[in-house]
């Protein structure tokens, strides 16, 4: 074999400027080919346009599956195919804006006042729908969305910039509880905040484990009517704080401003409710009722703990998800557990709590997109009830089969479809078909607008031109300061001495003046 | 026999020092026989125009009221006044002094760390214990920072965070079990040993490979001079890993305005509690972007904190220079 090898072809030596000139040559033309145009983007199939939009969470399961199914049946009715990007969670604020800013062409995002909505509105980088919706060109999607749920997303300036993605009237948040728990702990149930409360110290005692988990959530303490953790929502549901933005300071307005025309807003401290409420996540803190890392703990590693047995409760809201969200995973580590939502308002449900109507959940349309008509006839196709399902659900048989009428029961492992940033609609909704009685019954009460109050400050949405730099201060300083009372991580008297002294610094006096202006002008319009 | 040992190592710094003089001094004119360099160099170039010239254009939205839809060129002139939201928010100072203690400590930690890592890498005789030892201390560098935070939650906070390992630990002494995650006074310290534990086995395999370029000659001398293992290690090793640290430290410099973005908002996330001692520059950017999406005020932080970076290279550069010349790289 030796004969057979070249000896002298091996042993020619490569120069030194061969050497470099091809070492060059290959790397200059990787880099050509990495910057050529759709090398990173990805093509539809042939003769087929291929629109993106953003999605947020994770790729479901048998994605790949469900995608192509609803892309064959895009093309052969709409002539093009989608290709939602799908952006973590964590990450889905910043990205979708730095892709609104960069005016990626994608069609449709998800965007909502807890996002970054009025950044975009005020930027003009969203397409306003009201001639869209006023035209005959999507009767799917007008069938579907009640008229009241635009009229209560329209912006100040009176246009509407999204398309509410909910499956009920008004969300709640509530509490999740392990009924084999109460049944054990609090076998006369659970009716009062009291009773939930004791039953809380029970399982604490006698389990060994937190009453209720969650990550930090001022909404928890400070409810908007309800909170889970905050006593007088449940007792009196009679009004929403004011704020500029979510992750900043909330204020209270005056019980009597409808009549009087004058707000009145005050910093929420001054409301002792709140500050109760306060004072009572820290004992729960102390005590070992709520999960100590409040402040660290992301969503999915709290969701991994309730699931796995390790919690009594944990956060719900009426949008049908309660059950479907936890039951497989919560039956295969404690085998007999059940689920239980838990409303524990005084007036049960016969409260009718204080509502916006405006929806978290709002599919809006880029501006900078190629073809706006397009996104719209998708939010038509998904709005027909087959097209819906597919998405939502997978494919029947394969996926999912119908129980009566309005249910279904998985069969597949195709779930968690964000069907809140496409293709929500409430009369399209499937109920899981082993949803639990209790949240059966709350949930189709909250997707009936009479069980709830308008809010005298219903569409208030204030416009932060005037004040932008104090209200990012006063923002950095609750991301400090308020972050860790929300959690009841820090002494209540302390932790506020240290919040007012920060916001004060930030411009607190201004920003509030500004807040009640507009919020009187705003009450004087009505 | 130090006085020896020393002489050698300064020859050898000042030999090296006299070639790259002579290198620079002998002027190079264009020749068309290195287009193989310039090919070669020409990807990296592209590169470098591409992801770090071409973007500095956005700087000018540092000085705009940066609008989405107008985007970089259509945005109006705002002057200074991104500039006002940080230096007017009663937090630059703090947050540009954990800034720069954290880089000093991590900076310092992790050199020193590389240095006696690799000193004791290079005492360990057989090759496939060596070789092991640094697989394993090198492995760190590659674990994600989420996964660090991971860890790091179970050792300080356990599940839900009622107390982890550590304080299971300080139990059993006894001794006061901290709640590590609302107590900002030991994080600097935590961080830097997380730091040292993902950069130390990187740093070693630097000084580990200029070691190896340590001539075998200087080693004999001084085992010729009767030298302890011990004694080489401190008056020739590490002496003449003197460049090798300099070029590191001053590249270390250059970054020290920058904050360690991914292991500490890895780490410490939005929890308020730990800003006192951690909240470093770019995590605050971070936090501005995300909250009030204000591209603006972002990026002037971002400027600032640039030019502030490259001040700083040119000063140690001239320290350096001062004193160290020997050891100088620019």
């Amino acid at each position: 074999m030796a004969q057979l090898i070249n000896g002298a072809a091996l042993s020619r030596t490569v120069s030194r400027r061969s050497f470099l000139a091809g070492t060059g040559g290959i790397l200059a033309a990787a880099t050509l080919a990495a910057c050529a145009p759709g090398s990173g983007g990805s093509s539809g199939s042939a003769g087929a346009k291929t629109y993106r939009l953003l999605l947020p969470g994770d790729v479901p399961a048998q994605w790949d599956r469900i995608s192509a199914a609803v892309n064959s049946k895009l093309k052969a009715d709409l002539g093009f195919e989608f290709n939602p990007e799908f952006i973590n969670w964590k990450n889905y604020a910043s990205q979708s804006l730095l892709k609104f800013t960069a005016r990626e062409d994608f069609q449709t995002a998800l965007s909502a006042r807890w996002l970054n909505i009025a950044q975009l509105i005020e930027s003009g980088a969203l397409q306003p729908l009201d001639d869209a919706l006023e035209s005959d060109k999507y009767p799917n999607l007008k069938a579907s969305v009640d008229q009241s749920a635009f009229d209560a997303n329209r912006w100040p300036d009176g246009s509407i910039y999204g398309i509410p993605a909910v499956n009920s009237a008004a969300r709640i948040h509530h509490i999740v509880a392990r009924g084999d728990l109460i049944d054990k702990h609090a076998p006369g149930g659970i009716e009062t905040f009291d009773q939930l409360e004791k039953f809380w110290y029970d399982v604490v005692q006698k389990e060994g484990i937190p009453g209720y988990v969650k990550s930090n959530s001022v909404f928890d303490v400070l409810g908007a009517p309800t909170g889970t953790l905050y006593a007088q929502g449940w007792e009196s549901p009679d009004f929403l704080p004011l704020y500029f933005s979510s992750d900043s300071l909330m204020f209270v307005p005056s019980r009597q401003a409808a009549a009087t025309g004058s707000t009145d807003a005050v910093p929420f401290w001054e409301y002792e409710p709140y500050l109760e409420s306060l004072h009572r996540i820290r004992k729960y803190y102390e005590d070992g009722i709520i999960n100590a890392d409040r402040l660290n703990a992301d969503p999915a590693t709290i969701k991994a703990q309730f699931d796995g047995g390790g919690a009594a409760t944990c956060w719900g809201i009426t949008d049908g998800l309660d059950t479907s969200g936890h039951l497989d995973q919560l039956e295969k580590a404690v085998p007999g557990a059940t689920l239980v939502s838990l409303l524990p308002f005084r007036d049960g449900l016969a409260a009718k709590p204080n509502q916006t109507f405006q929806a978290d959940n709002l599919v809006v349309v880029n501006a900078a997109a190629a073809d706006a008509e397009a996104a719209l006839q998708l939010l038509d196709w998904v709005s027909i009830q087959e097209n819906h399902d597919l998405l939502q659900y997978g494919e029947e048989g394969t996926d999912w089969k119908a129980v009566g009428d309005d249910a279904y029961e998985p069969v597949g492992e195709y779930t968690n479809f964000p069907g809140y940033a496409l293709s929500w609609r409430i009369p399209l909704e499937r109920k899981f078909s082993r949803m639990s009685e209790s949240e059966a019954s709350w949930f189709e009460w909250s997707k009936d607008y009479e069980n709830f109050t308008l809010d005298p400050f219903a569409s208030f949405i204030p416009d932060l031109t005037e004040i932008e730099k104090e209200h990012a201060q006063i923002t950095a300083a609750i991301a400090e300061f308020g972050n860790p009372l929300w959690a009841g991580a820090v002494d209540v008297a302390e932790g506020l001495d240290k919040l007012k002294k920060a916001v004060d610094r930030a411009g607190l006096a201004k920003v509030q003046e500004e807040l009640n202006k507009q919020a009187d002008a705003y009450l004087a319009s009505q | 026999m130090t006085t020896d040992l020393g002489t050698a190592s300064e020859n050898l710094a000042t030999a090296d020092t006299a070639r790259r003089t002579r290198d620079r001094g002998s002027r190079r004119t264009w020749r068309g026989r290195d287009y193989g360099l310039v090919i070669l160099a020409a990807p990296a170039v592209v590169l470098l125009l591409v992801f770090a010239y071409g973007p500095m254009a956005g700087l000018v939205v540092a000085f705009q009221d940066f609008n989405v839809a107008d985007g970089v060129f259509g945005s109006p002139w705002a002057g200074l006044e991104n500039f006002e939201f940080f230096f007017t928010s009663g937090n630059a100072g703090r947050i540009m002094w954990n800034t720069l203690f954290l880089n000093v400590l991590f900076l310092a930690a992790t050199l020193g760390a590389g240095i006696l890592l690799a000193l004791m890498l290079n005492e360990i005789r057989g090759r496939v214990t060596k070789r092991f030892f640094q697989s394993v201390i090198f492995v760190p560098y590659f674990v994600s920072p989420i996964v660090v935070s991971i860890f790091l939650q179970a050792f300080l906070a356990g599940p839900g965070g009622r107390g982890g390992l550590v304080n299971d630990l300080l139990s059993m002494f006894t001794l006061p079990e901290p709640s590590w995650y609302t107590t900002p006074g030991p994080w600097p310290w935590i961080l830097t040993v997380v730091k040292v534990w993902q950069l130390g086995g990187y740093m070693s395999v630097i000084f580990l490979a200029a070691i190896t370029a340590i001539p075998e000659e200087v080693y004999e001398a001084g085992v010729i001079d009767g030298a302890s293992r011990a004694q080489m290690a401190l008056r020739i090793t590490t002496p003449l890993l003197k460049p090798t640290a300099a070029i590191l430290l001053v590249l270390g410099v250059g970054r020290i305005f920058y904050g360690d973005f991914g292991t500490i908002y890895a780490i410490i996330g939005d929890n308020g509690t730990l800003f006192a001692t951690t909240d470093v520059i770019d995590t605050y950017v971070f936090r501005a972007l995300r909250t009030f999406g204000d591209f603006g005020t972002t990026a002037a932080i971002g400027l600032f904190q640039s030019v502030v970076g490259f001040v700083l290279v040119v000063i140690a550069t001239l320290v350096q220079r001062r004193y160290a010349r020997e050891t100088s790289i620019l």
